[in-house]
């Protein structure tokens, strides 16, 4: 009995060193993990957003449609100063984009097209691109390679922001005539759904009510 | 005796269930903070011998960032920049290959992405010792219709060579 016993108490104190040499090793990898999950790498958007940003409702910028357009006065490629308030009375798609960002380059040709297809109904394209520091030859191997003309204007530090902050591109709004926002779009719809708000856009405004844009146009 | 060996068992039960918990409890997944997370974990390389450590990252779900090497030059390739670490001498870094992506609107024309995990490997050769190198990832990611601004965010190596 007493050597039955004894052997018992072996085993007890063997699985118990076993167990706690288990729990040791855990606790230590844990530990280290913990030290190296303090180094996580996380790639978040400024102001959240959901995969699909592709809307024209975030609940996390200013909403724009309804209101006056923000004024700017901006640089052109070649150092010419353009205004949002120059082109009052007609409707305006002001259209932010960067070089880095590929769904701005396959809406941009299409920008291009309707811009010919409506100039005679008083539209126009204002191209506001938002990584002025590229360069002037990266901007404009990119406007070349999408084929557009319409202006290109360098960013500052202020449109940016009026525009609600720019968290992601490309960012479009639509002018009317009156400098009213008629529609804002994030993200890269279809063709057709640009078309549409061109042609909300040049059929809404005109009402002679002497609106201006907002920022002192 | 019998009364001993039942003790035991029931002992034994009880500490393995707690064993067990401990390695669920280890091995639940980390809760993702944001839409790329980098899985850093403790490594470990052989003092003085070329070795290879990890840079584990996952974009989450509905994203994707540029490959190493996207296919045009206009894109912002995924770049780990690494700080110079006493007694660890870190060779050229290597990334995985991309997969092939397009934008719904445009499927003609594919991109080089990595999308869910993707691991950067870095060759080391270290002195005996905890080490830490620090560095930087640039990235520019996307969803499936719009891009947000590239960034540069601190990454850590924290390894032991033994």
């Amino acid at each position: 009995m007493k050597r039955a016993t004894l052997v018992v108490g072996l085993m007890v104190v063997g699985i118990s060193l076993m167990l706690w040499a288990g729990w040791h090793n855990l606790r230590e990898r844990r530990m280290a993990m913990q030290k190296a999950e303090e180094n996580h790498v996380v790639l978040v958007p400024d102001k959240g957003g959901a995969a699909g940003a592709a809307s024209s409702d975030g609940e996390d910028r200013p909403k724009l449609r309804g209101k006056l357009a923000p004024g700017f006065t901006l640089v052109t490629l070649d150092g010419k100063k353009v205004s949002l308030s120059d082109y009052k009375g007609r409707a305006v798609l002001v259209n932010f984009w960067a070089t880095w960002c590929a769904p701005c380059k396959i809406e941009m040709p299409w920008f291009e097209q309707l811009r010919t297809q409506y100039a005679g109904q008083g539209f126009e394209i204002l191209g506001v691109v938002d990584d002025s520091d590229a360069g002037k030859d990266v901007i404009t191997k990119v406007t070349q390679k999408t084929g557009v003309t319409y202006p290109i204007l360098l960013s500052d530090s202020k449109v940016g922001a009026a525009y609600g902050g720019l968290d992601y591109l490309p960012m479009s709004f639509y002018v009317d005539k009156d400098g009213v926002v008629v529609e804002e779009t994030a993200g890269l719809g279809s063709k057709d759904e640009i078309e549409a708000n061109i042609k909300k856009t040049i059929a809404a405004g005109g009402s002679g009510a002497g609106k201006s844009t907002a920022g002192g146009l | 005796m019998r009364r001993f060996g039942l003790a035991l068992a029931a002992w034994v039960t009880g500490a393995g269930v707690l064993l067990a918990q401990q390695v669920g409890d280890f091995n639940a997944p980390a809760k993702a903070k944001g839409y790329v997370v980098y899985a850093a974990e403790q490594q470990a390389v052989a003092a003085g011998k070329p070795g290879m450590l990890e840079l584990r990252f996952q974009v989450v779900d509905g994203f994707h960032v540029n490959s190493h090497t996207p296919k045009s030059e206009l894109l912002i390739a995924t770049q780990v920049t690494l700080q110079p670490a006493e007694g660890v001498k870190a060779g050229a870094l290597v990334y995985p290959a991309g997969t092939a992506y397009s934008f719904s609107f445009d499927p003609k024309d594919k991109l080089d992405v990595y999308s869910g995990a993707f691991t950067v490997k870095v060759p080391v050769v270290a002195t005996a010792g905890a080490h830490t190198v620090d560095g930087s990832l640039r990235y520019q990611a996307c969803d499936h219709a719009a891009c947000y601004p590239p960034k540069t965010l601190p990454v850590q190596l924290v390894f032991m060579a033994k």
